[in-house]
């Protein structure tokens, strides 16, 4: 038993973890010298970021509610590039997620069926893509993209019109306060645990169950895979049906677990962007639930440390942005691992 | 007779970025006009070596003389402006184009707007083939031209350039035997006209057929060079492995049982809508290996996937042990008892970035051995059972966790013959069940499926080696455009008598 557990522990391979936090380092280094160049100084407004994010537990409070949305539409992003597919939907189902908790709890003002109901029109939303590619074959980044675009005008209407809120024409009706999720404190519902255990989940379910090892081989090798008896178009249709189920859930805590609005924003304001910046995270998460985990964190303390940064750096939020986007890219260069490595060994003798 | 080498290499080193050393300081000679045999076994380091003369790869040390002087090849253009050209294993042909602009390929000039002179290049190309007696057809579709022909093309392509030495790599692994003959009259032919051929093989009969000289590398270094006339393909085979190889195989007589798999007048549809196979009716019997021989492209991928569920049976049916099993797919024929060892092993036998044990679980996962409850692997049992795999088939790999992309071809063939065989068949499929793999691999295989013939099993063969089919069938079928020319004993037919089946013509006709 023993020689199996030194195996099982050869067999969790630290090396994408310790890529992603190279990248994390240059992006960093790279972000510095574009706050030299527009003048700041980088130490300062790198202290205030850490800071903002996790010198007090309103910073890691924020930290967390910012991580919740993005590391469920990151999980969407994964679970698809693990089943050889490049799905982009995560963004409209996360809209889908945010208006039928909207409609649903305002029916029956109960938790758990507004979340199953953002779920269901999620996977709803991923559905049409689903059939599409394994029926008609057409390209999920084509198909993604168009019902993107037709979810958002959808969604945008209802906020408009049929859901707007009488009393407050700036937002939609709100969650009414039997659905709302539990507060945990300064801003933070258990949202955030509701995602880190659908990331565990995401795991076990590729990981560890026969259907995760066929999805996981179509995305690999589809030949392979039906040869091995198992089912690839099962397993690319999964593979959005999650996908969308994640990022339902993500669109509906995103309403109903964060005050004190409990509302969508008139224009969608609050729920545009997260599943595309869920593909981020997966990135820099290596497309791995738990690596996700780790990286929407992260991502959540760029996020809330740019208050601070602003306020006392007076670094602007575009800044900040733009070490963002240097983070994912420097993750995205695949050698640099190695040309880091390499510089480091020569350094060394 | 003082002879001039016209290739010297002293000491070629070559060390792969990963640490691979796949050239150990290999000194190899070859002189103007003769035709040198380079003989190992599957990643000796053969291709290697001829690579970097042929300036694809660059040594990691020792020189290259060409006509004693020594060169630096950058890239192949610079070898071929020095007279040597290759013909590689896999064809770099663009399958659309026509033998003519495969051909002019690179030469074309390269100005933004130069102009391609195709007549004067077709006039050129025409002289070349009536001086050599080597013709193709020009202005067909690479696609639609036969592999032999198709080779032609590169060999020409080659001899356009004007180059005096021809590196052939594994030439004849693609052919069938009439194109070997063909190929290698134009091969001595070619030496009559003074070019040089370096032929790379690790088959020891085209080896003591067509070469003068014979070098024998081993792991990256040579063991030795005989002239062919003075060697034996014994002594060949002993310079490759090192050790005496059983070339043959100890077959027992045996009776064979009740048939196992019937195929009744199959017909099945190939990917272009073409009949691939047409009309196939035979059995595969308890005890006995059936083989089916054919040039390569006759309908056995086809029959195998429609056998084994993957390809869908236009007409006709397929008994499993009498249980009529057409049109099931792979899971419920691995659990009647039937395993597969596909022809190609790396796009569906493996999967390439899974680890070993994923590997080895492949098509055995949903049985309940390897889970906790229904649906949930048990990775423990997994690892175990890859472990035993290795242990038993004497797999070399780092570890059960180590993607099965660091295993060598052979390993790798193994760990497939060993997943399939633990799957408790009473029906196996063999597919090219020893193409690419080393000899003691291959040796290793063969008998195996030889023990499984011994112990009941009912085994279909299918390959494109025919000394492999020769070798261990009980009986084969010999197929051609999707139907068998005849279905024979090998020890009741000739070589030659099987060549001909290959090329179309009936048993009954031969036998006449």
């Amino acid at each position: 038993m023993k020689r199996s557990g030194s195996e099982l522990l050869k067999s969790i391979n630290l090396r994408p973890f310790v890529e992603s936090l190279i990248a994390i380092l240059v992006g960093f280094i790279i972000g510095a010298i574009v706050l030299i160049a527009f003048g700041y100084n980088p130490f300062e407004a790198y202290y205030w970021l850490f800071h903002g994010a996790l010198g007090s537990t309103y910073g890691i409070a924020s930290t967390l509610k910012y991580a919740t949305p993005i590391m469920l539409t990151a999980l969407t992003f994964a679970i698809g590039t693990r089943t050889g597919i490049f799905n982009i939907g995560a963004e409209s189902s996360f809209y889908f997620g945010a208006i039928a908790a909207v409609i649903f709890t305002n029916i029956w003002d109960n938790m758990v069926f507004g979340l199953v109901m953002g779920m269901l029109f999620g996977a709803l939303w991923a559905l049409p893509p689903a059939v599409l590619k394994v029926y008609r074959g057409v390209h999920e980044v084509i198909s993604t993209i168009m019902l993107n675009w037709i979810g958002w005008f959808f969604v945008l209407w209802l906020i408009i019109g049929p859901y707007a809120n009488p009393n407050d024409p700036n937002k939609t009706i709100r969650i009414p306060v039997d659905a709302r999720l539990p507060e945990i404190g300064y801003g933070l519902s258990i949202a955030i645990v509701i995602a880190i255990v659908a990331a565990v989940l995401t795991y076990f379910l590729l990981w560890h169950t026969t259907t995760g090892f066929g999805m996981r081989a179509s995305g690999m090798n589809q030949k392979a895979a039906r040869y091995a008896g198992m089912n690839p178009k099962m397993a690319v249709m999964l593979s959005f049906l999650i996908g969308g189920l994640l990022s339902g859930l993500g669109g509906a805590m995103k309403i109903m677990g964060e005050g004190p609005g409990y509302a969508i924003s008139q224009g969608g304001a609050n729920i545009y962007g997260f599943g595309f910046d869920g593909i981020g995270v997966a990135l820099v998460g290596r497309n791995h639930p738990l690596g996700i985990i780790l990286s929407a964190i992260f991502f959540g303390m760029l996020r809330a440390g740019t208050a601070l940064m602003q306020v006392r750096a007076q670094v602007p939020l575009e800044i900040i942005k733009v070490i963002q986007g240097i983070i994912v890219i420097t993750v995205a260069i695949p050698s640099l691992y190695d040309l880091v490595k390499k510089a480091l060994r020569r350094g060394a003798a | 007779m003082e002879r001039t080498p016209i290739i010297e290499m002293k000491g070629i080193v070559k060390v792969y970025p990963d640490g691979t050393k796949a050239l150990k300081g290999v000194d190899l000679t070859v002189y103007e006009g003769e035709i040198l045999g380079l003989l190992g076994e599957n990643g000796a380091g053969k291709t290697t070596l001829m690579k970097t003369l042929f300036g694809m790869l660059h040594p990691t040390s020792g020189k290259i003389l060409i006509r004693g002087k020594e060169v630096q090849f950058k890239s192949p253009s610079d070898a071929i402006a020095q007279g040597i050209g290759m013909v590689h294993q896999h064809f770099t042909l663009v399958e659309v184009f026509d033998a003519l602009h495969n051909i002019i390929l690179g030469m074309e000039g390269h100005g933004l707007f130069s102009k391609i002179d195709v007549d004067k290049a077709k006039e050129r190309l025409q002289k070349l083939m009536d001086d050599l007696n080597f013709k193709v057809p020009l202005e067909t579709p690479v696609e639609d031209l036969p592999v032999g022909v198709q080779q032609r093309i590169e060999i020409l392509k080659m001899l356009y350039r004007d180059v005096d030495v021809l590196i052939l790599d594994e030439p004849t692994a693609v052919l069938t035997p009439v194109e070997v003959e063909e190929l290698f009259r134009v091969l001595r032919q070619l030496k009559e006209e003074g070019k040089t051929i370096i032929f790379i093989s690790h088959k020891l009969n085209e080896v003591m057929d067509l070469t003068d000289r014979v070098t024998v590398i081993r792991k990256g270094e040579v063991v030795g060079t005989v002239n062919t006339s003075e060697a034996t393909p014994q002594l060949l085979a002993r310079m490759m492995v090192g050790r005496d190889v059983v070339l043959r195989i100890e077959k027992p007589p045996k009776e064979p049982g009740e048939p196992i798999l019937r195929v009744e007048n199959l017909k099945v549809r190939g990917d272009r809508g073409e009949v691939a196979v047409n009309g196939l009716s035979f059995d595969v019997r308890a005890g006995e290996i059936f083989g089916i021989a054919g040039v390569e492209g006759n309908g056995q991928t086809e029959l195998i996937e429609a056998i084994s569920g993957l390809r869908k049976v236009e007409e006709g049916k397929i008994y499993l042990q009498g249980k009529d099993i057409t049109g099931k797919g792979p899971r419920e024929l691995y659990d009647l008892g039937m395993a597969h060892v596909p022809e190609d092993r790396t796009h569906m036998g493996l999967i390439l970035d899974m680890t070993v044990t994923e590997n080895s679980l492949l098509g055995l996962h949903w049985r309940p051995d390897f889970q906790y409850v229904k649906g949930v692997i048990n990775w423990n049992k997994a690892r175990e059972h890859a472990r035993s795999l290795i242990e038993q088939f004497d797999i070399s790999a780092p570890g059960t966790e180590a993607p099965v992309k660091a295993l060598s071809g052979g390993n790798q063939q193994k760990l497939i013959v060993a997943r399939e065989v633990s799957k408790e068949p009473v029906f196996i499929i063999a597919a090219q069940p020893t193409r690419g793999v080393d000899v003691a691999s291959t040796e290793y295989i063969r008998n195996y499926l030889v023990k499984l013939r011994n112990e009941g099993k009912a085994v279909l063969l299918v390959s494109a080696d025919l000394d492999e089919v020769i070798q261990l069938s009980d009986r084969m079928g010999i197929i051609y455009e999707g139907e068998f020319m005849g279905v024979v004993k090998p020890e009741e037919v000739s070589t030659e008598e099987i060549g001909m089946m290959m090329g179309g013509i009936r048993y009954e006709e031969i036998r006449k």
